[in-house]
């Protein structure tokens, strides 16, 4: 390990160093690729962000793929209505690791203004471990960019090992979420315990 | 295009045996429906599909509505003999309507270009008896929406080719979108409730809503 | 000599990433299947049977009707923007490769090969 210091002073000098970490974690950082994968309006958003005013190509995320199989990135894009909330936790599951969720809009981070309706999920970080949340309804492009970036410096910044080292590189936490059932007036369970819990208000 | 009581006159004229009532409309459009007994509903969507004036070939929509049971108050003059005069008193009469479901179905013509007219269909009541005949066999796109209003509202289309819930999932229990259905409980605490979820709020953090009732003060 | 040199460092230039890539993942990343995971893709819906399915053998046969439909429309677009300057000789050409490629059709129609069973 190099120090931080020294590395200052050789890079004034011309002399680039770098570790194993950092250069791994530059790799992944530049090469999220999304799935592609749109619930409602936000999607058009997201559409629009890859395209070439906004050019999401510049951040190495432009590769939408179409299967789960080959990509980093879920942005869950608009409204989890209850009867898709399986569905898209089957979609993260059969994701390979490391993976990332990108909840945008007001809908998938708390149900928006469906929040109190019979069918729609308050909010996908009850079943997915959301990394980055954009507010907005929809959020402008401009807002997932910023996303993006903020998700970038959250890869930049973890560890390789280490007991904070991120849930990919630990052999110990399962790589799967349990997918909820139909129940008969809501999922069962309402929520993923592990992943969320009831917000308790501080008197 | 003839006004509704055209058609229902000759509605009933070739169909002798179906009750038909034009029901009136307040808003400002004015657009009068046509409610047809269930029993002929089918025959008579019939009529107006395959006259030769009305050709209304185009069901553009599908709607279900629910009318719960409703106490209708009526104020009545009786005679009555108070302290040996006669006299008279008003009495506020109290009957119940028993509720109905209710699809209401919008039908355009794309050959005459003509339209809206609507027909009204009314089950029953709400609880057991809720068949109406399905016009699917008579205009295919009513199909999915006759679907909806099955899911939602349930009503139980007799004659429909697929009736299956289409937006809810096939194991839910009840008919979210009529007025007396209760949702499981899942109130979760929001930052600023307002209206209905106020309410709710108060019912669940009963503490909180105390303290925030009480005057602030500030130094 | 030297060309041995270069293949062997041109094979090496090729599968030293996949080589540094496959240590990586053997000695960083923890494997982590699951019933989920290693589930046929289907939209996110719980998958049934198997993804090797078979496929009709009339399949095939319309995938050769559609190569007749495929040439034709290759030859026909430069025929068409050279129609004009044509020599008669290379116009009977065309016609008679046309008329070979709508024998092949009437011939499988005849056949009722395109009537889907």
């Amino acid at each position: 390990m190099i120090e931080e210091g020294l590395k200052n002073e050789l890079q004034k000098q011309g002399v680039y160093v770098t570790s194993l970490q950092e250069l791994y974690n530059w790799g992944r950082a530049n090469s999220v690729w999304p799935l592609t994968f749109g619930l409602a309006c936000c999607a058009i958003e997201m559409m629009a962000a890859s395209m070439a005013r906004f050019d999401l190509a510049r951040f190495g995320a432009e590769v939408f793929r179409p299967s789960p199989r080959q990509a980093d990135l879920m942005i869950v894009a608009g409204t989890v209505t209850k009867k898709m909330a399986p569905l898209v936790v089957r979609l993260y599951n059969q994701m390979p690791e490391p993976k990332y969720v990108i909840a945008m809009g007001a809908c998938a981070i708390s149900g928006g203004p469906f929040k109190q309706g019979y069918n729609v999920l308050k909010g996908v970080d009850r079943y997915l471990p959301v990394d980055v949340a954009i507010p907005g309804c929809p959020p402008r492009p401009e807002a997932l960019l910023h996303a993006i970036m903020t998700l970038q410096e959250k890869i930049l910044n973890q560890k390789l090992t280490g007991p904070d080292r991120p849930r990919h590189l630990n052999a110990d936490v399962a790589g799967e979420f349990p997918v909820p059932a139909y129940g008969k007036h809501d999922l069962e369970p309402p929520n993923n315990p592990e992943v969320w819990q009831p917000p308790a208000i501080q008197r | 295009m003839e006004t509704p009581e055209q058609i229902k006159s000759r509605l009933e004229a070739a169909l002798p045996s179906a009750k038909i009532e034009i029901i009136a409309n307040e808003c400002p459009a004015g657009e009068r429906s046509l409610l047809v007994d269930a029993p002929s509903a089918f025959a008579a969507a019939q009529f107006l599909r395959d006259d030769e004036q009305l050709r209304l070939d185009y069901c553009s929509n599908v709607t279900g509505v629910d009318w719960p049971d409703k106490e209708l108050t009526e104020k009545v003059k009786v005679k009555q003999v108070v302290e040996g005069v006669e006299k008279e008193v008003e009495e506020v009469k109290k009957t119940v309507r028993p509720g109905f479901l209710e699809v209401v179905y919008h039908l355009y013509s794309m050959a005459r270009k003509h339209g809206p007219v609507v027909l009204r269909c009314r089950t029953e009541n709400r609880t057991d008896r809720t068949q109406l005949p399905s016009l699917t066999p008579l205009w295919r796109g009513a199909e999915f929406q006759e679907r909806e209003v099955f899911d939602l509202y349930g009503v139980v289309f007799t004659g429909h080719p697929d009736l299956r819930r289409i937006l809810m999932w096939d194991e839910f229990e009840g008919f979210p979108m009529r007025r007396d259905y209760v949702a499981p409980d899942d109130f979760e605490y929001e930052p600023t409730p307002h209206d209905e979820v106020l309410a709710e709020a108060k019912k669940h953090y009963p503490a909180e809503a105390k303290a925030e009732a009480k005057p602030e003060v500030k130094a | 000599m030297v060309l041995v040199l270069l293949a062997v460092a041109a094979v090496g230039f090729a599968v030293a990433p996949l080589a540094a890539a496959w240590a990586w993942a053997k000695f960083f990343s923890p494997q982590k299947p699951g019933k989920d995971k290693n589930a046929i893709y289907e939209c996110g819906l719980e998958s049934k049977g198997d993804a090797w399915i078979h496929f009709r053998s009339e399949y095939y046969l319309y995938g050769i009707i559609f190569l007749v439909f495929d040439v034709e429309t290759i030859f026909l677009l430069p025929f068409a923007v050279a129609f004009t300057g044509l020599p008669p000789g290379a116009f009977v050409a065309m016609i008679v490769f046309l008329l070979l490629l709508v024998e092949g059709l009437v011939w499988a129609w005849r056949k009722g090969v395109l009537n889907w069973k």
